[in-house]
């Protein structure tokens, strides 16, 4: 049986599968744009369930190759063998290799910590001077 | 799943061909709730939000369009706390095949939004 186009498993997903809103977020800072506040990432709840559930998401692999594909031309993805079932903390890491620029989680070599995976709960609700947001720096002693 | 493959759709009366309707449906669209912690309310076809900062919020699509401009997008905001004598829109501030990012503007600066509503149409990959 064919696994038929990516967009069509994500729309019977959606029918079948409950969404499932993350107890992550993601924290970045490009490195190429040391003026831009600290991101935060949001895994889609059915994003989420579609990789918890398996057999719907495609190899991360080929989101990487279809990086360097020209604009406009065709793409591997959409009809990749999808992989299976992910638990929360591996969808997070396939989120990061996908949604991430390649500087921040692959090619960075600088000491500041400029990626972080935490509980929704430490980001501050209050967003006074979001746009001076920077990722707490911790020292060891 | 099992698939229908036909010409046309019709309702007895008028017949319309299937490719009017596979093409002319939206390809993603999102609803997001944009203060305190920003999270996705409902979507289609995204893999995740991306707080940049204040009012600019990043969209990723699990499955990608197929190029960076032949997709057409529309974002708006639905917020109740706005000054209603303020001048209030959402801008799609950049894209490409796969994300974009909306900007909620209110008085001509980014703020954040309670409730920002993007759909895309065109060609997927």
């Amino acid at each position: 049986m064919t696994h038929g186009h990516l967009w069509d498993r994500l729309a019977e997903a959606k029918e079948r599968l409950d969404p499932v809103q993350s107890k992550y977020r993601i924290m970045f800072e490009n490195p190429d744009d040391l003026d831009a506040p600290a991101a935060i990432m949001c895994p889609d709840p059915n994003w989420m369930a579609c990789a918890l559930a398996g057999d719907i998401l495609p190899p991360i692999e080929t989101y990487q190759r279809d990086a360097l594909v020209p604009d406009g031309e065709p793409k591997e993805h959409p009809y990749a063998k999808p992989i299976g079932p992910m638990t929360e903390e591996e969808a997070i890491e396939y989120l990061i290799m996908k949604d991430c620029p390649t500087e921040v989680w692959r090619d960075y070599t600088g000491n500041r910590s400029i990626l972080k995976i935490v509980p929704v709960e430490a980001i501050p609700t209050n967003r006074s001077f979001r746009n001076a947001w920077k990722i707490k720096q911790e020292i060891a002693a | 799943m099992s698939t229908l493959n036909v010409a046309n759709i019709s309702d007895g009366t008028d017949s319309v061909p299937t490719g009017y309707v596979v093409k002319g449906s939206a390809k993603s669209w999102v609803n997001l709730y944009g203060k305190e912690t920003p999270y996705i309310v409902a979507s289609m076809n995204v893999s995740s939000l991306v707080d940049a900062g204040a009012g600019r919020y990043e969209i990723y699509l699990t499955s990608s369009m197929s190029s960076s401009n032949e997709y057409a997008i529309t974002a708006t905001k639905q917020d109740t706390t706005v000054n209603t004598d303020s001048t209030c829109f959402d801008v799609i501030n950049s894209r490409s095949a796969d994300a974009y990012q909306i900007i909620s503007i209110e008085d001509g600066v980014s703020a954040d939004s309670n409730n920002v509503n993007a759909v895309q149409m065109g060609e997927l990959a």
